[in-house]
């Protein structure tokens, strides 16, 4: 059976701590942009965590959110998309093909998440800041859209990690970068076709909840709602 | 012109012809032989130990070839090498069981700055100017050894000063063994947010000096006194890990979390209960819940023991310690004390956790120690679900030289000896000009020792001052060690062996030192050739495990740890009088200075150490997304009454000088506290760091905690005003402080 790739955030262990967000960096070669261009809104996170301030001092409330591409499966970007570079693949990712990206931008205004960055320009990294980059992953040129793409190049080194070895996928051969990093394990990925994956059995938790369910794109993102003890 | 010249110019011209011919200058025509053997595009894992903080994680390093640009023998070319392309946490380290924080992976650019040292240097300007020319390592270590030599000479020895940081480790053995043998003082440790207070005080509750562990996977209630210990305190990696475990490892049972603190921290954000306290009065709320305790005859006071008798009043009941008369204290109502007592009490295991800013007060060892009895009081201490100690390894038995002078002491005796009492100052992994209250005046001090030489990676405010620079290797080149003084349940002694070949002409700083040692006119009698010949040594004194040898298994696996067969001895508890309660000084009266300023260590740069790095510049700080900015919280109300909106550019003023800094507007402290993130405001630290923002330690009153003489980084009250609009310098990367000039871009 076709994998069907998910994630599990659970709220009540992610502690906002941007691990995730700096491994993201590492792992798919994504620029820095400085502060000039940063400043203009064009600094790159495929993975960001939010923040949302409740009440008033002294009774008040911050809650974290660490958001990445939801992975559609009623993918708004999809459709809009001019030359099919925004498309879903069979094992339900939402992969955006950089060479046939004609940087409509139409994916990033039918995104309702903001999870997808505009390459407004050439990446630069200042020698030999380059010897970082991750040879696995292709650096995008200017004029693309790019976003999350759930570690994709993961997946198929696991995938051929396990052909080579004349086995089948297991549930935790494939984390992501974000994944693997996390302090407190608040981030869980594996196959949602799977029933027995530790994604599946957290994405049915009664805490789980879909962002933006209401809008219908169907995400395979799940998030574990943060409890409060009294 | 002869004969001779003209050949020699027209075969130079004609060289430059060909070569320009070439087309970019980046594509040489020199390939090296590489020196390793790689296979193109198959990943190696190495392991190698995180240097950023104290915590000392392991690391997991993929190693893939790539062209490398290198100069050998004078020659540019290009190699192909291994070298690291991530860094992931080593899966099997006890610290952080494979997991990494944003500053660990963010470790990698280090080794690959553009503004990294790539040779030794020798001052050519004034010092201080930043002129510096380029010297060979001969000529360098030539310079610092006949500066040894001429203080030998004199019999002079004790004016030899080395600075670095305080850290458990064989390279720092090694720079206390080097001026040992050479007859100087021991190291001048300096580190910005130092642990010194809280270690005395764990000596005189436990009889450990050193910092503690948490079993939080175990608690099933944690209360903290302001440490910031889900980011940036202590072990970080290693208490994320208890703590998802402690919310969500165990089915059925979630533990609480309540955090004591008058700013809210990303740790802060995590609580179940965030309860603001007044700055300096967190050990009092510590023996109001200990005197509930008491009173409602919860747990006998004898249940303390040696952690209650050092506190005074403590078998009387601490009857000074009323919720009533706590609450005026602390600002806490007096029903949240009582309430908290009894779920401390009940909710089994418990622990209470004390860091930061609470221990930065004139008062700080007294908070410490308050905390600590509430630790014996519950029974928390060496139980599951409590605070321990991580055994340490029996080479790390000699106790860390803490009789030391503090940095201030030294600057002070420097600005007023005719002599100055350091002749040669060696500087290591540490930027006091940067990370100390300019009313210490450590630049001008250091302007008046006559050689300093400093074994640098990058320019800063204090290496700029170094007559010799030479630069260390990354630590991703080196032999590195690390002895982990918390974090983990069994004793971790961390060595790994360099993960790829140098990039520069750079040298590790303990083989500069054997080196150094060796070809003294006197000889220091150094064991060693080199430094792994030490780590060696060290590691082969360990247990070896099942099979094969503990140096191989240790190198293969990023370390040695397990339990230790003779645990290091508790430190004998000296004979002290009971710590009275004192309420913290603040410098600056309130009528003049208002605010507390509560300084903080930063997610990204924790003491401004890693400013330096893109990644770290633009990690969003978790709870304004803030990016390459420096800015100061005020509370809404305070900036409505001051007239300050987000964005706006804030002048803060104490005794000792002023800032100014974009204002963020955050409901999360109280109207009289200000707070502002350490890291910004470098005048010399690379191209990404070098004149961003301001550095709140700079306007820090010099106030010392009243026992220990460390720095009282949370004791310094300022005005504010607002000195001018938005001038677009905060940068946040979600919600809007103003309108982007281009639109949002998404």
């Amino acid at each position: 059976m076709a994998h069907r790739w998910g994630m599990a955030v659970d709220l009540d262990t992610c502690t906002g701590c941007g691990a995730c967000v700096t491994a993201c960096h590492a792992e798919n070669n994504i620029p820095t942009v400085g502060a000039t261009e940063a400043a203009r809104g064009r600094a790159m996170h495929w993975m960001r965590v939010e923040r949302y301030w409740e009440g008033e001092f002294p009774d008040v409330r911050l809650k974290f959110r660490p958001v990445m591409c939801q992975q559609c499966d009623a993918a708004p970007c999809e459709p809009v998309c001019p030359t099919f570079a925004s498309h879903h693949t069979e094992e339900g990712l939402n992969a955006q093909v950089y060479n046939r990206c004609i940087g409509t931008r139409y994916c990033a205004n039918a995104c309702p998440y903001n999870v997808r960055f505009f390459d407004f320009f050439n990446p630069v990294w200042d020698k030999p800041l380059h010897l970082q980059l991750n040879p696995d992953v292709s650096v995008r040129e200017v004029g693309v859209m790019e976003k999350c793409t759930f570690c994709v190049q993961r997946i198929n080194a696991a995938k051929t990690d396990a052909k080579a070895g004349q086995r089948s996928l297991k549930d935790g051969d494939v984390k992501p970068a974000c994944v693997q990093s996390c302090p407190a394990k608040a981030l869980a990925f594996g196959d949602l076709n799977d029933p027995e994956s530790e994604v599946s059995r957290l994405s049915r938790s009664p805490r789980g909840s879909k962002l933006l369910d209401e809008l219908g794109t169907l995400p395979k993102v799940t998030y574990l709602a943060r409890q409060t003890q009294v | 012109m002869d004969r001779r010249a003209f050949i020699k110019l027209s075969a130079v011209t004609g060289t430059s012809a060909t070569l320009a011919s070439c087309g970019s200058p980046e594509n040489h025509l020199i390939r090296f032989v590489p020196d390793d053997e790689i296979v193109p595009g198959v990943a190696e894992w190495k392991p190698s130990i995180c240097p950023l903080c104290q915590a000392g994680c392991g690391l997991h390093v993929r190693v893939m070839e790539a062209d490398v640009d290198v100069t050998r023998n004078g020659q540019r070319g290009v190699v192909k090498m291994g070298v690291a392309k991530k860094l992931e946490g080593n899966p099997v380290h006890p610290i952080n069981q494979g997991r990494l924080c944003p500053r660990g992976q963010a470790a990698i650019q280090i080794t690959y700055h553009p503004d990294r040292l790539t040779h030794p240097l020798k001052r050519s300007g004034a010092r201080g100017s930043g002129q510096f020319q380029e010297i060979t390592w001969d000529e360098a270590l030539a310079d610092l050894m006949s500066h040894l030599d001429a203080l030998a000479a004199a019999g002079d020895q004790r004016s030899l000063a080395f600075l670095t940081r305080p850290r458990r480790s064989r390279r720092h053995d090694l720079i206390a063994l080097f001026l040992n043998r050479y007859g100087a003082p021991p190291p001048l440790t300096f580190e910005l947010f130092g642990e010194d207070v809280l270690r005395r005080a764990n000596a005189m509750s436990f009889g450990r000096e050193q910092l503690p562990t948490f079993d939080l996977a175990r608690s099933r209630y944690v209360v903290a006194f302001g440490a910031d210990f889900l980011g940036t305190w202590n072990s970080p990696v290693s208490q994320n890990a208890g703590y998802g475990l402690m919310r969500q490892g165990r089915p059925g049972m979630r533990g609480k979390f309540v955090q004591i603190e008058s700013r809210m921290s990303q740790t802060g954000a995590n609580a179940d209960e965030w309860v603001p306290v007044k700055p300096g009065t967190e050990g009092v709320l510590a023996l109001g819940l200990a005197h509930v305790m008491l009173a409602d005859g919860l747990r006998p006071a004898g249940a303390a023991g040696q952690a209650g008798a050092v506190i005074d009043g403590w078998s009387a009941g601490l009857s000074d310690y009323a919720p009533e008369q706590v609450e005026q204290q602390t600002g806490i109502k007096a029903a949240t004390i009582t309430r908290l007592a009894h779920e401390l009490a009940e909710f089994q295991p418990a622990v209470a956790i004390i860091g930061g800013a609470p221990l930065a007060q004139t008062n700080g060892l007294f908070q410490a120690v308050a905390v600590n009895a509430l630790n014996a009081l519950v029974g928390s201490v060496g139980q599951p679900g409590g605070v321990f100690f991580t055994p340490q390894t029996s080479v790390a038995q000699a106790p860390p030289s803490t009789v030391t002078s503090s940095l201030d002491k030294v600057a002070a005796d420097l600005l007023s000896a005719p002599r100055s009492p350091i002749q040669v100052l060696l500087v290591d992994d540490a930027n006091p000009v940067f990370a100390t209250p300019h009313a210490w005046r450590v630049r001008e001090a250091f302007g008046k020792i006559p050689f300093i030489a400093s074994f640098g990676n990058f320019l800063d405010e204090t290496s700029i001052l170094a007559d010799v620079i030479l630069p260390d290797h990354s630590f991703l080149e080196s032999w590195v060690d690390a002895r982990s003084e918390s974090g983990a349940m069994v004793a971790v002694a961390s060595v790994a062996p360099p993960v790829m070949r140098p990039l520069y002409q750079t040298r590790a700083m303990p083989d500069v030192l054997l080196e150094v040692g060796r070809r003294l006119q006197r000889p220091l009698n150094l064991t060693w050739q080199t430094f792994d010949a030490m780590l060696h040594e060290g590691v082969a004194a360990l247990p070896a495990p099942a099979s094969g040898d503990a140096w191989s298994a240790a190198q293969k696996q990023g370390g040695w740890w397990g339990e230790m067969v003779i645990a290091a001895p508790p430190t004998p508890i000296a004979k002290t009088a009971p710590v009275r309660f004192t309420e913290a000084q603040f410098d600056g009266a309130p009528a003049d200075y208002p605010f507390h300023f509560l300084p903080y260590a930063s997610q990204a740069f924790l003491d401004g150490s890693l400013a330096h790095l893109p990644w770290m510049q633009e990690l969003p700080d978790p709870l304004t997304s803030a990016m390459w900015s420096s800015w100061v919280e005020i509370n809404p109300k305070t900036a409505e009454r001051l007239k300050i909106a987000p964005g706006d550019v804030v002048e803060i003023r104490s005794q000792h000088g002023s800032i100014r800094a974009s204002a963020v507007v955050s409901p999360g402290l109280a109207p009289d506290v200000i707070a502002m993130p350490v890291g910004q405001g470098h005048e010399t630290f690379t191209r990404y760091a070098s004149g961003r923002g301001a550095n709140p330690v700079s306007i820090l009153a010099p106030v010392a905690e009243s026992e220990t003489g460390t720095l009282a980084w949370a004791a310094t009250r300022v005005q504010i005003s607002r000195a001018g609009g938005d001038n677009n310098q905060l940068i946040l990367f979600a919600g809007e402080a103003h309108e982007h000039p281009y639109g949002h871009a998404r």
